[in-house]
């Protein structure tokens, strides 16, 4: 029983950040129904320079809140030069840009930061809160679920309660009918691609703050596809879709997989693509999307 | 007093390379009410769009004496033109209210809330629905929605894209009757397209055939529901 | 016409020009063998680039899986991002024949393509149910998945886990195959000779050149397969679903079996490349089959050029090239070290494929194509627009 409960503590951390990066996939989704691939590279150059800043003196959160802003101003950088021009209903040429950015910002981390591994500000206290038998809740996972839950109630309010979270769903519901309600579609799909990447660098923050984890170019190759999958669990256009699909993943990693002894440890991400196929195959609206997905 | 609003010459647009409509040009005068009738494939649809910045088009449209014809959409909306797409074209995740304030977009007034309030007087089952999301309304509420919505930007011209496509008759009515009570309370310009001849030139001051991407019969509504020719071909006479 | 040659389809100056063609590119071909089996790089000031039998050998495999990309994305329009895990599953299956049964290499083709076929009909499934990004989804998966499949401990005994299978299968030239005399017989050329080495060829030269020879005429008949597949009913069918889904079934084209079936080459094709490229590198190991081998696919199909056959020659040429090139470039000027040392290779990868997709969204191959067009022109026989834009893809 308690390494039961010890393992859905463990679910509750990793799932909080792949919660906060499928978000940011879902906010692309959403407005486009495009899938960023780009978008966990996206979050690891954040926190690289979250950490950059940190190093350069900035006080921690401090350098959270910049480096959000930085990457949203990249993203929107990057949504303006590379993504604009294409028509959205023309997939194929807009998955490989994103592939693209892909190879190129994994390769511009790796050359500016190197491959070694680099200690992450502590973003949250250490030791455990609360210990029952001998499981043990961090600080670090109470505080990255409630951080996650934080961003995502921040994101509501701005989506549901503000006029360009407004204009945002307009353009996500249907793309026309905004442009003839006078909406500037480019600019809005712009605010969406640096919406989505502030959440990503946060989620990668959060993730390398782990006490357990380091930074390096390669962090979120593996998180992708756990993120890509909580997504499409929670449905592709649903944010709080996404992060019960991180919990999901998150949960499905720990307890699942190690608690049952006979699978092994490599199972997890085995795990995860055989829900990502029976997700896909068989209920492609996940928990909570809405969208009519496209079918043949 | 009657002066002309809004003013398309020599207009022609097209999908990639096939032309739609060749070189029309026709004209909606203050206070009235327009429509242009045609059979299915006529270039009713284009004409609209072509006013709205939404298809590539040569020619120029003048609206309010300005040159508006290589302005962008959204440009064009807050110059004070409103468009209801053919098929509502609401916004199906969002709700009654939502749709609404998008509606309201381009303003920054105070009158918005009042607004919706005046909608929902014209409209009580909107004001029931207000939290349902519009793609959960039937085909008749989804219009009056869209019609509610394109007034919403308080817009000297109202463009409606044949209103009446798979609506009951008696509901056509009704929304018909609305846009008169519109037109002559509140002085609402507007440009019907329409297959439904009859209804249209009922109520209209204007009106114009579509054959083929060119208008072939123009005249005062009145003469033209009397001309041989139309009532031929549209009126089922 | 501001062409310089003009040949009409059907004429025996066409079949000439074709006969002169394809002598010509296999004569090249065959000299590059000669050339580079034992020096095997060039060097550009203090810098080195290998040019070896290996790297071309790995372009021939690429080219195969590339080859089948073409097929699922270029001509069906279905984008498919997980090549490397049938390029990976080829591998394995060769591996394990060859080192745990004897098999001969190429025999066991006879295993790989039909089951790689199964597998990617198998995955092409849900593709009936979903399209667009879902499948990219889900494909993408299935690459992420791969290396730690074939890492799972209950396969260990038939993967070699994490260490890797080794074929520990040699190449020999069959002995009535005059390549050494070739060879002596190309360095007596006056002038040139001196490019072609020195010497009889060892052992070892001999055998890679076989395997040059041998994996290009694998991949030349899968070339030939699918260019006549792509030129048949079924490759219309294919295309008529590209450029128009909605219409191509009514049509009357039947959508499921023509995406299933396009599914099963791409994915055959793949496991084709894979057994050649572990046929070269004599090891199969589960990260050369990562994820990020399935964006370098894509790479070098786009650079290449989608929707072309020549496409995937060259973009197996880019895969095997441009990322060694990169790491073989120790200095430029004016290019601080610290840019060279780093993954280098995937930044102008990536970097390529941007910049092709905004700007010569056609790739390579378009682009060669347009460049002839200004020397050769060729007509169609008849009035036959169809068969005539076929013949300048081929």
């Amino acid at each position: 029983m308690d390494l039961f409960l010890q393992r859905l503590f463990d679910g509750l951390t990793n799932g909080s950040a792949y919660a906060l990066i499928a978000v940011a996939l879902v906010l692309i989704f959403k407005a486009t129904t495009l899938v960023n691939f780009a978008q966990g590279e996206q979050a690891m150059l954040g926190a690289f320079i979250v950490l950059q800043l940190w190093n350069w003196g900035l006080p921690m959160w401090v350098a959270v809140i910049v480096g959000m802003l930085i990457s949203g101003i990249i993203a929107a950088g990057l949504e303006r030069t590379f993504i604009r021009r294409f028509d959205p209903a023309d997939h194929l040429p807009l998955v490989i840009i994103t592939l693209g950015l892909f190879l190129v910002l994994n390769a511009v981390a790796a050359i500016v930061w190197r491959y070694d591994p680099l200690a992450f500000p502590q973003l949250f206290p250490h030791g455990s809160a609360i210990t029952i038998g001998n499981a043990r809740l961090s600080w670090y996972s109470i505080f990255a679920f409630g951080s996650c839950i934080l961003v995502l109630l921040l994101l509501h309010v701005l989506l549901n309660r503000t006029k360009i979270g407004l204009s945002f769903r307009a353009v996500s519901s249907n793309l026309e009918s905004s442009r003839l309600c006078g909406i500037k579609v480019g600019p809005t799909l712009q605010f969406g691609w640096a919406l989505a990447a502030a959440a990503g660098t946060f989620g990668a923050s959060i993730y390398a703050a782990n006490p357990v984890l380091q930074i390096e170019p390669s962090i979120m190759l593996r998180a992708l596809i756990f993120s890509i999958t909580a997504a499409a669990l929670g449905g592709l256009d649903s944010l709080w879709g996404a992060l019960l699909g991180g919990l999901t993943i998150g949960f499905i990693q720990s307890v699942l997989v190690q608690y049952i002894p006979f699978i092994p440890n490599e199972m997890t991400l085995t795990a995860t693509v055989v829900v990502l196929l029976i997700v896909l195959t068989l209920r492609p609206s996940g928990f909570l999307g809405t969208k009519t997905v496209e079918r043949v | 007093m009657t002066d002309v609003l809004l003013k398309a010459e020599n207009l022609t647009a097209s999908y990639g390379q096939i032309e739609v409509l060749h070189g029309i040009s026709f004209e909606v005068y203050d206070n009235e009410i327009a429509v242009i009738l045609g059979a299915n494939g006529a270039g009713k649809t284009t004409t609209i769009r072509a006013l709205s910045g939404m298809v590539e088009t040569t020619g120029t449209i003048t609206f309010k004496k300005e040159d508006i014809s290589e302005f962008e959409s959204d440009a064009i909306v807050r110059k004070g033109v409103a468009h209801v797409p053919q098929g509502r074209g609401t916004f199906p995740e969002l709700t009654v209210e939502d749709n609404l304030r998008v509606g309201a977009f381009i303003r920054s007034d105070n009158d918005v809330q009042n607004d919706i309030q005046n909608c929902y007087d014209t409209y009580p089952v909107l004001f029931e629905r207000r939290t349902q999301t519009a793609g959960s309304l039937s085909g008749g509420e989804q219009q009056m929605l869209a019609v509610s919505r394109a007034l919403m930007s308080r817009p000297e011209l109202l463009l409606l894209d044949e209103p009446s496509l798979g609506l009951a008759p008696q509901i056509v009515e009704a929304l018909f009757e609305r846009f008169l009570i519109m037109n002559k309370d509140h002085g609402t310009t507007m440009l019907i397209v329409e297959q439904n001849a009859q209804l249209a030139l009922g109520m209209a001051d204007r009106g114009y055939v579509l054959e083929a991407g060119e208008i072939v019969i123009e005249g005062a509504a009145e003469s033209l529901i009397n001309d041989e020719a139309i009532i031929r071909a549209y009126l089922g006479g | 016409m501001a062409s310089r040659f003009t040949f009409t389809k059907g004429t025996p100056q066409y079949r000439n020009y074709r006969i002169g063609v394809w002598a010509l590119i296999i004569a090249i071909f065959l000299l590059i063998g000669f050339a580079f089996v034992d020096v095997g790089s060039i060097s550009i000031g203090s810098n080195k680039y290998n040019l070896s039998l290996i790297r071309l050998n790995k372009a021939i495999a690429y080219g195969v899986a590339i080859l089948g990309l073409q097929v699922v994305i270029g001509y069906t329009g279905q984008i498919a991002l997980g090549q490397s895990f049938f390029f990976g599953m080829g591998a394995y299956i060769s591996a394990w024949l060859v080192a745990d049964h004897s098999w001969p290499f190429l025999l066991t083709l006879l295993i790989v393509v039909p089951s790689c076929f199964l597998v990617g009909m198998l995955c092409g499934l849900p593709a009936l149910r979903i399209k667009g990004l879902y499948l990219a989804l889900l494909t993408f998966g299935l690459a992420a998945l791969f290396p730690t499949l074939i890492k799972l401990d209950s396969l260990y005994d038939y993967t070699g886990g994490a260490n890797g299978k080794l074929t520990g299968y040699k190449f020999k030239a069959p002995s009535w195959l005059p390549l050494d005399e070739i060879a002596q017989g190309l360095q007596t050329i006056p002038l040139l000779g001196s490019f072609f080495g020195d010497g009889p060829l060892s052992s070892r030269e001999e055998s890679r050149l076989w395997k040059y020879i041998l994996f290009a005429i694998v991949a030349g008949i899968c070339f030939w397969l699918i260019s006549n597949l792509i030129k048949s009913r079924p490759g219309r069918a294919m295309r008529a679903i590209r450029d128009n889904e909605t219409s191509a079934a009514v049509s009357g084209i039947n959508l499921a079996a023509t995406k299933t079936i396009s599914f099963g080459i791409a994915s055959a094709l793949g496991g084709i490349g894979g057994t050649i490229y572990v046929a070269e590198v004599g090891i199969a190991s589960p990260d050369d089959f990562s994820s990020l081998v399935a964006i370098y696919l894509i790479v070098g199909l786009v650079v290449g050029g989608v929707g072309t056959l020549e496409g995937a020659v060259i973009g197996g040429l880019v895969y095997a090239l441009i990322p060694d090139w990169a790491s073989s470039t120790q200095s430029i000027a004016f290019v601080p070290e610290r840019w060279l040392q780093g993954p280098t290779g995937s930044l102008i990868l990536g970097i390529l494929l941007i910049v092709l997709t905004l700007f010569m969204p056609g790739g390579i191959a378009t682009a060669i194509n347009k460049a002839k067009g200004r020397f050769v022109s060729i007509k169609a026989a008849n009035s036959d627009k169809n068969s005539e834009s076929v013949a300048q893809n081929s």
